[in-house]
């Protein structure tokens, strides 16, 4: 188990309400990582990629990432972790969001997300999803030091 | 709004009318021209002939003058001298005297004065011949001093005078004829040219006119193939815009529709996630009641009891069925909005074999409602979206098996004809049937006819008249309550897309 406590969890999630339901689940699940919760993509941004203590610098990161963010779209912060040259683009993303448009979710996938996570009203298969991150988060290979 | 006035046919039957009458009156009165002409030339060459006439009549009393006058003087100096030339000179003057005298009663036979004088004349010259012969007589047979001696006593020269004055007042006449005719022929000649210049001027004006009508229907058929071209490219502009509106607004209400749906969802999440997270809690809040009364029951009171046990689970469900409602709710606008953004494909469909598609696929749900579906073949081919077709004709006799009239099994029929460009597909069912006043009803998102008795949202033919729209058809419905409904879908035989839906 210690190297699952190795790899930050940073949540970026406009809606508090959600990041507070999935921040109860992760836990609930008996996930204990740390978890970095952004409203906006900017400070979310420079977080991952400026930060001393960020996942571009310093240790391996599991983003939880909502596509409806008041200042842009969740999908641009995707490609730019996922871009060729990011320092992250090994970092698994998880996608939580409202949206199940076929083609969002097809884009999401194109631009190398890990998982796609539809919230749905129905809470306990929503619930079981989060949960099911810890099993997730198990497998997460830390990537060796470049 | 442009509008533009289309006086084409009336104008040109007007102006063709007036191209007409100016061209008849062209002719009349050319014709006319010709005419008088023609009748003016006629008198012309008559009073021609008239003049000529007078001067032949002129010619023939000068000679005759010269005649007498010659004949006289030979007699004369025959007497005088005795000379047989004049003797020969006499004979050779005097014998033309007689024809001459008869050509010019010929020509003067028209005229009584002129008659009458040459008629005077020539008794008179009758007498004088006698009295010539007796004279020359005498001088041939050597008695040349008897024949001075009567030439001297005889009637001979008052005659001669006598004939002489009715010549001069016969030429004076033919002189006075003459003036008279050459008056008739000059005023002709000028009748001629007033009427040839009046001819020329009246059809220069007729043609005048003529070009001024020909111009202005020019013109006008000039200015209406200018406004109609003008009109035909402000149309299509007008439908492009109209048409990119149209669109455009379409997009908008897809976008909003899509918006709305998805911002009212996340606000959704929140309450029954947390709805949830009140139900897990209030599961220990509810077992420390129980221990409280089974421990230290004075510490609980009535009102404790009932909130923990009936009023916290029954307003939680209440608020779980609301929000599942609303969720679903939502999720039939997502899909409506979904359907309205999905590329339309058109393509060729045999409408009978995608019925017996949408049969097969649903046979078990048509068997445990004990309904029968029947297909009449053939039917009209048609060219059009198969999912969308395929979602309409589903949901109609999906619809058509739901809603039967209890104690009577379902008999479904589906049926199609062709009106001009239009296919009309049916689906006709003796189920329950659909208030008069419901008709319109049925087909608006969340509405329902009839007793709630069956499962649904009522999206289903909401969507289908979102989806006919789509395919630029319309449906409606026909039915009675308690005899059955047809709904019939119009669709366009060969759907052409039109808009540029993204």
């Amino acid at each position: 188990m210690n190297q699952h406590q190795t790899v930050g969890i940073v949540m970026i999630e406009d809606d508090e309400g959600h990041a507070r339901l999935i921040e109860k689940n992760i836990r609930r699940a008996g996930i204990l990582n740390d978890i970095k919760h952004f409203t906006d993509g900017t400070s979310a941004l420079d977080f991952l990629f400026n930060a001393v203590d960020g996942p571009a610098k310093s240790g391996p990161a599991m983003i939880l990432l909502d596509l409806n963010l008041p200042d842009m779209s969740g999908t641009d912060i995707l490609a730019r972790i996922k871009a060729e040259n990011s320092p992250l683009r090994r970092t698994p993303v998880v996608v939580l969001t409202t949206t199940d448009d076929k083609i969002e979710i097809e884009r999401c996938y194109d631009l190398g997300c890990n998982v796609y996570i539809t919230k749905p009203v129905n809470y306990e298969s929503f619930a079981q999803a989060i949960r099911q991150l810890g099993l997730f988060l198990s497998v997460i290979q830390v990537p060796d030091a470049e | 709004m442009v509008s533009v006035r289309l006086k084409l046919p009336s104008s040109e039957g007007r102006v063709a009318r007036w191209l007409v009458a100016f061209m008849t009156l062209g002719f009349i009165a050319l014709a006319a021209a010709a005419i008088a002409i023609g009748w003016i030339t006629m008198r012309s060459s008559a009073y021609t002939a008239e003049i000529l006439h007078t001067q032949d009549v002129r010619q023939a009393i000068a000679t005759l003058q010269v005649e007498m006058e010659q004949s006289e003087t030979a007699r004369r100096g025959y007497i005088l001298v005795g000379t047989p030339l004049f003797a020969t000179a006499y004979a050779r003057t005097a014998g033309n005297i007689v024809p001459s005298i008869r050509a010019i009663r010929h020509l003067t036979s028209d005229n009584p004065a002129q008659t009458s004088r040459i008629d005077r004349i020539e008794s008179r010259f009758v007498r004088l011949r006698a009295l010539r012969t007796q004279s020359m007589t005498l001088v041939a047979t050597g008695r040349i001093a008897e024949a001075r001696r009567r030439f001297a006593v005889d009637a001979s020269v008052p005659l001669m005078r006598g004939i002489r004055y009715r010549l001069q007042a016969m030429a004076a006449d033919e002189v006075r004829l003459l003036a008279i005719r050459t008056g008739h022929q000059q005023r002709s000649s000028a009748l001629f040219l007033s009427v040839a210049g009046l001819a020329a001027a009246l059809l220069l004006v007729v043609a005048i006119l003529a070009i001024l009508v020909i111009r202005r229907y020019t013109t006008d058929l000039a200015g209406s193939r200018d406004s109609l071209r003008d009109l035909n490219e402000t149309l299509e502009d007008q439908v492009a815009t109209r048409t990119a509106d149209l669109s455009r607004a379409n997009e908008e209400i897809q976008r909003f529709a899509y918006i709305v749906s998805h911002d009212l969802r996340s606000p959704l999440v929140n309450v029954m996630g947390f709805t949830a997270e009140l139900a897990t809690a209030a599961g220990p809040l509810a077992e420390l009641i129980d221990r409280a009364e089974a421990e230290a029951p004075h510490i609980l009171t009535q009102d404790a009891k009932l909130a923990a046990r009936e009023d916290l689970p029954e307003a939680i469900g209440f608020i779980r069925t609301s929000t599942q409602k609303m969720d679903r709710l939502i999720n039939a606008i997502l899909k409506l909005s979904r359907e309205g953004r999905r590329t339309i494909a058109p393509e060729h469909i045999d409408p009978a074999q995608l019925v017996d598609t949408i049969i097969g696929s649903m046979q078990h749900i048509v068997d445990d409602r004990g309904a029968v579906v029947r297909v009449e073949r053939p039917m009209p081919a048609i060219v059009t979206d198969r999912l969308a077709l395929e979602q309409i004709l589903s949901n109609l006799i999906e619809n058509a098996t739901k809603y039967l009239k209890p104690g009577r099994p379902g008999e479904i029929v589906v049926r199609g004809h062709k009106e001009r460009s239009r296919v009309i597909l049916s689906v006709i069912d003796n189920g329950r049937g659909i208030d008069v006043r419901d008709h319109q009803r049925v087909f608006d998102l969340f509405r329902r006819s009839g007793p709630q008795d069956q499962p649904g949202e009522g999206i289903g033919l909401a969507h289908v008249r979102a989806l006919a729209y789509r395919l630029g058809g319309t449906i409606d419905v026909q039915s009675t309550l308690g005899d059955g409904a047809t709904f019939r879908l119009n669709l366009p035989s060969a759907m052409t897309i039109q808009d540029s839906t993204p």
